[in-house]
This record gives C-alpha cells, structure tokens and sequence, in this order.
C-alpha cells in the first residue's frame, strides 16, 4: 500500500483507541494492528512481530496500578492505604485498576498502530514523504540514512586507530579521541559532498530567500491558530468561532507550504500509483472513522466507566465490524514491492 | 522588517508549543468531552507549528553545505545513540542532547534548531520510533538547539581568524553542563506530558478538565515521579557529564571546521 | 572548446595564487591528462570548469574561463552542471542517496526533467557504465571501483560534454581503477566525450591520453601543455619508462611496455650483448608468464622461495624482529588466513603484496591484536605476542593505518605526539625525543599548528610521529602511498631508510609495484590467505605478471627492476 494511506491507517488507529474507551474494543484494536504488522511487513527475516503485546504487558498493568493508587472511587474495595497520604490515601477499589487498565489498552493499541506503521514501511518511502516545501528536509534525511552505515564503519576505524597508539577505555573522558576525530571526519566528507551535490546542479534554485509575503502569511496563519486555541482554552461558549480560527489558521500554513512547494520545480524519479489495496485501505480507515466519530446506534459502548460499580463492559458487534475495518489492509499480505 | 517577521514567526510557534504541552492544566472543565481527539489535536497543533517554524528556517537560502553538513552530523549522532560503550549506561541517559546543544552552541540558533528537529526524526525512523509524539520530539528537540544558540550570543566564541588559541572557559563547559541537565529534565516532562492524558484518561480520577492548575500539577506531578523522573534524571544527568568531559575539545574541533570552511550560517 | 585566458586564482586566506596566469585551450574530443605534484593546482584548475571555484571556495579570481561557450566564473555550477559533469576522489563522499539508481537519478530530479525522460537517461547513463546489474543494490554493498562508476553514470545523467575527473582512482586498488580507467577511455572514444583527468599514476594512463598539461613544482608556475611525449620530454618526474627512454636517448618516447620493446629493439643493434640478453630472456619468459604463481601454486619459483624462506627463518630467528608462524584466521565461516609464514629482519624493509581482499589487512591487524588469530605464532624480537593488549603491543609496533586522518584529534602536532606517550605512561621519559623526531619527519615548523589544517602528506606524517614516539622495534604501514606523488613517496623512503638504519623492521603493505621496486629488501606475495612467494624484489616481483615493475617487463629475467638497474646494467653490458 502506498505510505500515506499507511499513515492515515495508522491515525486511524490513533482516533479510534482514544475514542473507544472499552477494554473490548481496546483488545480487538490492538490485536487488529498487530495481525497488519505480522502479515504485511516485508519478509526479511526479522524478529517476531512482538512489540505491541510487549508493550501491552507492561502499559496495562502500570497504569491499572497508577489509577488504582490515585484515583478513590468505586465500590468494590480491595485494600485501604492510610488517609494521611497525599494522593495515594483512600481506597484501592477494582473499578479503579479496570478503569486503569483500560487506559492501558488503549495506550498499547496507539503504540501498535505506530509500531506496525514502522515495520511495514521501509525507511526511504518515509523519507519521501516530504512535502515539495521540505524537499531539502528530505535531502538532509537522505543524507543521514546513506551516512548512518558508513560513519559505523568509521567508528570501528577510529576505534581500532586508537588503539594502536595505546588508547584504553577507562571512563568516559576516553570518549574524545573517538568522538573528535568521528565528528571531523564526518564533516570534511560533507563538504565534499557538498561540492558533489552543487556539482550537480543541487541548490540551483534553492538559493531564493523566500519572499516577504509568504512570511507573513505564515505568521498570520500562526496567529490565527494560536488565537482558536486560546479561545478553545478559555472560552468555553466560543466553540464555532474557536474550532474556525484553527482550522483557519491550519488552512494558511497549508497554502504557505503548497505555494512554496510550487516554487521548487523538482521531479520524482519513482513515481507511485494509486492501487486497489489502496483504496479498500482508505475504505477501512473510512468504515473505522465513521464507526467512531459519527453518532450511529451502539455509540454508547464506545465508552465504558466502571464507576461507581463494576460491570461488564458493554460490546455492540456493528461497531466492533467497523473497529475491523483496520484490518482490511492485511488481507493482502505482504506488500508486493514498490511502484510501477 | 524580515528579523521582525522572524521573530514574529518564533514567538508564535512557541507560545503555541508551550500553551499544546500545557493544555491538561488550562482547560476547562466543560471541555471534557474532547478525549478522542485530544493525541490527535495536540499533535496536530505541534505539528503545524513545527511546520512553520521549519519553512521559515529553511526559507533563508539554506546551501547545499548546510544541507550535507546536517546530513552527516545526524547521522553521527544517530550512530552514537547506539555506540557499544565499554561499560553500561544508566537508562534514559540519550547521547544525542549534548552533541545538538555543543552544535547549536557553536553553529547558531537556526542550524541548532534543524539540528534537533532533523536528529530526533531520524532517529525515530532507524530506530522504529514514529509515532504521534514525534511532532513533540521534534519540536522540543529543535528548541533544545535553538535555545543553546541563543545562548551563546550571550559572549559569542572568539572567531578571530588571526588568533589560533582558542580557549574555551570553563565557565561555557559550566553553563552549557546545567543548561544540558535542565533541558534533560524538562524534555522529559513535556515529553510525558503527552502521554498523561492518555495514561490515565480524561473524567476519570487521574486528570479531570477544570480542576485547576495546583491540582492538576499536583497529580502530573504524582504521574511523574512514577513513570519518568529516574529515567529522565539519568538522561539529565548524563546530558551534564558528556558536556563537562568531552564539550571543551569537541566546541574547539567544531569552531576550527568552522573557520577552515568559512561557513557562516545565518 | 574550454580555453582559459590568464587565469589568476588565490584561495580565501592564501599568502601566494594557487593559480597564476595560465593560459590553455582543449579542443573537444580530446583526452586531457592532468599531471603534477600536489598542491600544484591541478585541482583547482579543474574546478574552474564548472565553476566550484570561485563559487563554492571563496577567493578571488581573475582571467577568463570559456567552456563550450559557457563562462563558468559568472554562471556558477548550477549552469555548468549540463555542460561539465565533476567526479571527486573520495567514492564514499558523493552519494546522497542509498540506491544506485535513485543516485543516478538525483541530478536529474533537480532539474526537474519530466519523468519518462529521466527513465530513458538513467538507462543509458547505466548502460554506458556497464552497471546494468546492480541497479538496485544498495550503495554501501559495492566496491570503490563500482562507487566510482555509479559516480561517472550519475554525472553523465545530465549529458555534459566534458567530463572532469579529480583523482579518481587514487583510493582504489588497482583492479578498481583499471576498470575505472577503462570505462573513461570507452566513453572517450564511442561518446566523443571531451576527458579532463588529474593523475598521479600516469603509466596507466599516458598512452590514451591526446594531451597531456603538466604543472610544475610550486613556486614554479609554469605549465606545460601538449601531446604527451612532447611534455613528457620536459618534465622531471615522468613515469619509470618514460625516464629510462629519455636517459636512453629513445625516441619516439615509449608509453607502453609494447612500444618500448619496439624502440629497444632497434636501439639494441647498437648493444649486442644485451638484445641477446634480452632475447634469451624472452625465450624464457612465456613460461613464467604462462604459469603464474598466483594461479598454479605448485609453481616451482613458490615452493623455492618459500623453502629458502623457511630455511632462513631457522638460521635467522634470533635475528628477526618480527617471526609469524602458520598464522591463521577466520571471519565466522570465511577463512582468511590459511597459515601464513613470514619475517622481517633488523633493519630489513619487507614488502606485501597481494590482491584485494587476500588478507593482508587481517594480517597487520592480527599482528597487533586487534584482531585475535585462531592459531599459529607471532613473535616480536623473539617474545610471543599472542593474549597481550593492543596497547601494550603497540608500545613496541607502530602501525599507520590507511587512514592516518583516524588517529588525529589533538589541538596541535606536539599535543598529538603528547598524547601517544600520555596513553603508554611514558610522557615523563619518553623513548625518543619528540622535538628530534618532529625534525625527522620534517614538522619542526609546524609543531603548535592544528594537524588537521596540515595537508594531506603532512597529516600522514603527524600519525607516524604519533606511533613511533615510542620508538617501536617495529613499523607497520597500511598503504601509506595511496594517492601520493612521487616526490612525496621519496620523501617517506627517505624517512623510512632513516629508521632502518637504526634496527627498526619495516612491514609495508602496498599495490604501488614500482615502489616495492624501490624500497624493499624483501618482497612476500600474500594471495588467498597464504603466502605464495617470499624473497628478494628481483625474485618475486619478476616471477608474478602484474605485480612487475616496467623495467622489469621490459628487461626480463635480468633482474632489474628499477630505472637506476637498468642504466647501471647497460653501462655494464655496454662496456
């Protein structure tokens, strides 16, 4: 699938664990975004697709133990902390650890969709993702993952250079002889590159201060967003006017980062074009999204308080379908390589 | 005019930054009911303000030497995050601060603060790490450089070209060594402050809208303590020791590389 | 088509021009060789092409530059990048992104060419450096010599008719720059592509080359330009041939071995004596050039040598500085030392040699333990090294690395020497006295300068000061010669025989053959992990066709292997 539809998957995910406050919903998410990372990554001999239920194992317990100590209410009591402490004093009630440990769940679910968003896209097709405003953003990303494999090879180099003039490691101040002649190095090679890239034509029309108007349109696009979030802040009846000068003010940066990009004139070598799997991709992020945000029936199991007594929570099968609808994109398996 | 914009432009972008980080202790209580989008909503504000900031440091003619020397020094940032150290290291302690404060220090604010942004967005790609907090690490990584650039304005390195003995006080070691240890430390809160929300949940007994601001500090303070003050506290610490040992020589190394290319950034 | 009009160039912060009113032409087509010592402007003059300078360096110019109607010191390097395509020296320093392909494609995305364009000359610019095959690989996963042609292909994408190349090959071993080489003269003569390319190996290039501008030493500054043989007749340092052809009056000047076997022969009707020597020789050579050691390791000059090795390496062990016996060694499943057997004497300058990728690395570092050896013996002035540190080891062995720039990272060159002596606890009495030594390697003057802001042959130096501080009773040299001009590689010799005379024992590990011609003593060629010949120059280096020197190939299986032999030698017979 294309790496942005993986991104809105992967937002996806994220509005739907923060909507869907049920541990049942918590686990189907959780699990629908590891089955994705499993069946989707490309097959490279990695290490089991683990992390999300790793990091399961010790969000969910903590955070039941961290809202159990500091939050008092509910009804069945399990253990009585003296009074006289600050915050923890008062009861350890169950409904407390269940409301923790739904917290938990949906912690880990956000942290899966993440964690399989990375697994299943290779690093450069993140790198360009950048917008055409950014594309020098893009270059320094560039830069740095081509860098990475070659300044460890330096480093053993120094490493061993160092060694033969009797350097030993004894505390951290050893670290110099490594690190200075690491950090020089490196940069006198990117002044040579430097040299190559304008070699090739790079920065032939990057050279441009960008022009005073888009700067200041930019600051009024900043103004406007910080004044919506102000109000948002502080004005508890100004909601229409709140939610419009940030969408205002967002809508500014947009056009300040599109007008830019269209001053970079700048082709793409490997072009992607748009699939199947990449629409039924968007339809599931759309079926989940709906699911969540819109005021359908069976809404109300979305959130589930265990207060002030413990019952079992509530599971409406349309909207676990829809929570589902994540994990379309791993009907298809494994991505089929890249474009065309 | 062009600095007025500026500063205009970074005045805004952090006031929104501070203002996103600290939305759990301002908000009030009838605005409860915005738990669903909340990670989504702060990251996006991040995100846009990050967004501006970065095309307005890239607007000012950013070359092809910066370009590469920024490429080259995340990427030997990133290999140190993951050096073989001869002995263990204590948890949470992340080499990548002190060489972006030493940078920012040396190269200035702007190159300081593409330093931060760019490091902790590489390395959240090598290593696995994207996520919705990344406009956070980004964002407060790249002030971290910016704010030491600043800093050195304050009594700018002798860039005498004639004069070949470059000393570096120890009073610049000693400044830049707190200044490392606080900015471990405050990363760290705001780093956490993203996750509070979501952790402990909106309307239930961990945070609730409206409760004002002692109360609420009081309980991220709890949350805090428990989850990241020991891990951060050893970042801190280790961002103050890597500056008091090793910044003398590496700021000289980076002054010389600079006069030898005289490469100025703006 | 390029002309220069009295160019005048001063580097940002020189004291004297780098370039001082040249004046040249190159007609399109040609092959244009650059030659000269370092620092003598041959750099700089290539990056007038394209306009790098003043562009990129700063400093202040003067004079006209025109390339094929195009003015490089006012448009600058964007302009110039569809005209002049630039390819540096370092194949690790040039490529932004990971794939070749995309690297290829990099020049071309800035420009902005459509698409199906870009498709279509990424092909080609493939296609022309025959590396169609390795599309897809990852950068890091090449040789230098396949970095260096993705480079060439990613210049070429754009279509440039010069191409201008700066010591190329200097980094690379000598199959790499073969094919390196190889690839520029195909592109010269099927493309008609105009070749500017600075050199300091020029027997490989020469007879290719339609021009030849030679720069002198500084502060001289006059250059000359012309076809090859007519430069070659006025400049002082020429390759081996070249000088042995113009001490012997030859002419036309032989480039090629071929050429000067021709011109011998019709000179040898004057010297009986030695044409019959030589035709004799010839006699006997296709034997040895069918049968080379390397390929038919039964050959019967191997299993001599190697046995008289072994026999003297009985008698001489007391005598030895350094004694390796049936050392071994193995990468996980890859072995990479198959019981190697060598020696180095008192005082004795012991050439390796071998290919790419036969070992001879792993070996220098198995001798100084940064490498553990999976078996056999190695012995310093009779005292086995084997569980002792790297830095105890190296109080007695200096070893240079191949990148001296490693080992530098000190504010000044004496705090550099400091430093070694600081890490062995020595800095209260050290063995030799660092100002004695800075003299030595010629750096007196530059003891409280920044080693880094030194040049390339001076930061060569510091490293060696900094690992022989310690007077080691042995010194061990990675390829220090790569990249060096000749007058430089004197220079070391000269350093290296000083430390001969007082007892050291020199290991030095190079490609360069004329070199091993010169300085060694003994020669040891290492090929699949083992050592497959082992004896004086005249031995070996005759024995293994391309690891022999010109004069060698000229005048086979008379044992000279140097222009001072040769002369010496033909003196003699002609007497």
């Amino acid at each position: 699938m294309d790496v942005r539809v993986w991104l809105l998957w992967a937002l996806t995910v994220l509005v739907a664990a923060s909507s869907a406050r049920n541990p049942l919903y918590g686990l189907l998410l959780l699990l629908a975004a590891t089955v994705v990372g499993v069946a989707c990554a490309p097959a490279n001999g990695r290490r089991p697709f683990l992390a999300p239920l790793r990091f399961a194992a010790v969000a969910v317990p903590f955070s039941a133990l961290f809202n159990g100590l500091t939050a008092h209410l509910g009804e069945h009591v399990l253990f009585r902390l003296p009074a006289w402490l600050p915050l923890l004093g008062g009861p350890l009630t169950l409904e407390g650890l269940a409301y923790g440990a739904t917290s938990g769940l949906a912690l880990a679910a956000i942290f899966g969709g993440f964690a399989a968003l990375n697994r299943v896209t290779p690093v450069h097709e993140l790198v360009r993702l950048a917008p055409r405003a950014f594309h020098e953003a893009g270059v320094v990303l560039s830069i740095a993952l081509t860098f990475v494999p070659q300044t460890a090879r330096s480093l053993t180099r120094i490493r061993q250079a160092q060694a033969v003039r009797g350097h030993r490691w004894r505390g951290l101040r050893d670290g110099l002889p490594i690190l200075v002649p690491l950090l020089v190095s490196g940069l006198e090679r990117s002044m040579g590159l430097a040299e190559a890239m304008v070699a090739r034509g790079y920065g032939s029309v990057a050279d441009r201060p960008q022009p005073l108007r888009l700067r200041a349109l930019l600051a009024l696009g900043l103004l406007a967003l910080l004044g919506g979030w102000l109000a948002w802040l502080f004005w508890p009846s100004g909601n229409g006017i709140a939610l419009g000068a940030m969408t205002l003010g967002g809508g500014l940066i947009g056009t300040v980062l599109w007008l830019a990009g269209r001053a970079v004139p700048r082709t793409s070598y490997r072009l992607r074009r748009w699939t199947v799997r990449d629409t039924v991709g968007v339809l599931g992020c759309a079926l989940t999204l709906a699911v969540v945000l819109l005021p359908l029936p069976g809404r109300g199991t979305l959130v589930y308080s265990p207060y002030p007594r413990l019952t079992p929570p509530g599971f409406d099968p349309l909207v676990g379908l829809g929570l589902l609808g994540l994990a379309l994109p791993a009907l298809w398996g494994e991505a089929q390589g890249d474009e065309g | 005019m062009r600095r007025a914009i500026s500063g205009v432009i970074y005045g805004l972008s952090a006031a929104i930054g501070v203002l996103t980080f600290a939305y759990p202790f301002l908000l009030q209580a009838d605005r409860a009911a915005q738990e669903r989008i909340a990670p989504l909503a702060t990251a996006a504000l991040v995100g846009l303000s990050l967004v501006a900031l970065l095309m307005e440091l890239q607007g000012q003619a950013i070359s092809a030497k910066t370009v590469a020397m920024l490429g080259v020094l995340v990427a030997v940032t990133s290999v140190l995050r993951f050096l073989d150290v001869a002995f263990p290291l204590p948890g949470g302690f992340s080499p990548i601060f002190a060489p972006i404060i030493l940078v920012g220090y040396v190269f200035g604010a702007r190159f300081g603060f593409l330093m931060g942004a760019f490091t902790l967005l590489a390395s959240a790609l090598i290593t696995g790490g994207v996520g919705p907090w990344l406009p956070y690490q980004m964002f407060t990584a790249g002030w971290v450089g910016m704010t030491a650039g600043w800093l050195a304005r304050l009594q700018p390195l002798t860039s005498n070209l004639q004069s070949w003995k470059l000393e570096v006080g120890g009073w610049r070691v000693g400044l830049l060594a707190g200044f490392g240890f606080a900015w471990g430390l405050l990363y760290g809160a705001i780093l956490n402050l993203y996750f509070w929300p979501l952790a402990v949940g909106m309307g239930g007994q961990g945070w609730e809208a409206g409760l004002g601001l002692r109360e609420t500090l009081v309980r991220y303070a709890a949350f805090y303590v428990a989850t990241s003050l020991g891990w951060d506290l050893a970042g801190a610490v280790g961002n103050a020791a890597l500056i008091l040992l090793l910044g003398a020589p590496t700021m000289r190394a980076l002054t010389r590389f600079q006069r030898r290319f005289h490469f100025q950034m703006l | 088509m390029i002309r220069f009009e009295r160019l005048t160039y001063t580097y940002p912060g020189a004291a004297t021009p780098a370039l001082c009113d040249v004046s040249l032409e190159i007609a399109e087509g040609e092959f244009v060789l650059l030659a000269g010592p370092s620092g003598a402007g041959k750099s700089t003059l290539l990056r007038c092409l394209n306009g790098l300078v003043p562009h990129f360096s700063g400093g202040t110019v003067s004079g006209r530059v025109a390339v094929a109607g195009h003015d490089p010191l006012a448009e600058g390097p964007p302009a110039l990048s569809r005209v002049v395509g630039f390819v540096f020296q370092d194949p690790e320093a040039q490529f932004v992104v990971d794939r070749v392909e995309d690297e290829v494609a990099f020049a071309l995305e800035n420009r902005a060419v459509p698409p199906a364009e870009m498709r279509a000359r990424v092909e080609e610019a493939l296609r022309w450096l025959d590396l169609l095959a390795l599309r897809d690989r990852p950068l890091e996963q090449l040789s230098g010599g396949e970095k260096q042609r993705v480079a060439i292909a990613a210049a070429l994408a754009l279509r440039p008719r010069v191409l201008a190349l700066d010591e190329p090959t200097s980094q690379l071993d000598p199959q790499s720059a073969e094919e390196v080489l190889e690839a520029l003269v195909r592109l010269n003569r099927e493309l008609g592509l105009t070749i500017v390319l600075a050199e300091h190996r020029l027997e490989r290039v020469l007879p290719h080359a339609d021009r030849l501008i030679a720069f002198p030493t500084p502060p001289a500054t006059d250059i000359l330009s012309g076809p090859p043989r007519q430069v070659l007749r006025r400049m002082e340092q020429t390759p081996p041939l070249v000088t042995l052809g113009k001490a012997l009056g030859w002419a036309p000047l032989p480039l090629t071995v071929e050429e000067a076997h021709r011109v011998s022969c019709i000179a040898y009707r004057r010297s009986p004596i030695a044409y019959r020597r030589s035709q004799v020789a010839n006699r006997q050579s296709p034997i040895a050039n069918r049968q080379s050691p390397i390929a038919n390791r039964q050959s019967p000059i191997a299993i001599r040598d190697t046995r008289y090795a072994i026999r003297d390496m009985r008698y001489a062990i007391r005598d030895s500085r350094l004694a390796i016996r049936d050392l071994r060694f193995s990468y996980g499943d890859a072995h990479v030392l198959h019981g190697v057997s060598l020696e180095v004497a008192t005082g004795e300058l012991v050439v390796l040699m071998g290919r790419n990728g036969s070992g001879k690395t792993t070996l220098l570092k198995c001798i100084v333990g940064l490498l553990r050896p999976d078996g056999g013996t190695v012995a310093l002035d009779g005292q086995a090294l084997a569980g002792q540190s790297t830095a105890d080891i190296c109080r007695r062995v200096g070893y240079l690395p191949q990148e001296p720039d490693d080992l530098l990272f000190a504010d000044t060159v004496a705090e550099e020497l400091a430093v070694t002596l600081r890490n062995h606890g020595l800095l209260a009495r050290p063995p030799v006295a660092p100002a004695r030594l800075l003299a030595r390697l010629g750096l007196s003057d530059r003891a409280a300068a920044y080693p880094r802001d030194l040049s390339v042959g001076q930061r060569q130096r510091v490293a060696l000061g900094a690992v022989t501080v310690t007077r080691p009773s042995l010194l061990l040299l990675d390829e220090p010669t790569r990249g060096m001009d000749y007058g430089s590689k004197r220079e070391l010799l000269r350093m290296l025989r000083e430390w001969q005379a007082e007892g050291t024992g020199v290991l030095l590990v190079t490609h360069d053959v004329e070199l091993a011609a010169q300085a060694a003593d003994r020669v040891a060629l290492l090929d699949g992990g083992r050592v497959v010949a082992q004896g004086t120059p005249a031995e070996v280096l005759t024995a293994a066709p391309g690891f022999t020197p010109q004069v060698a190939q000229l005048f086979p299986a008379t044992g000279w292997l140097t222009v001072e032999d040769a002369l010496a030698g033909r003196g003699s017979a002609a007497r």
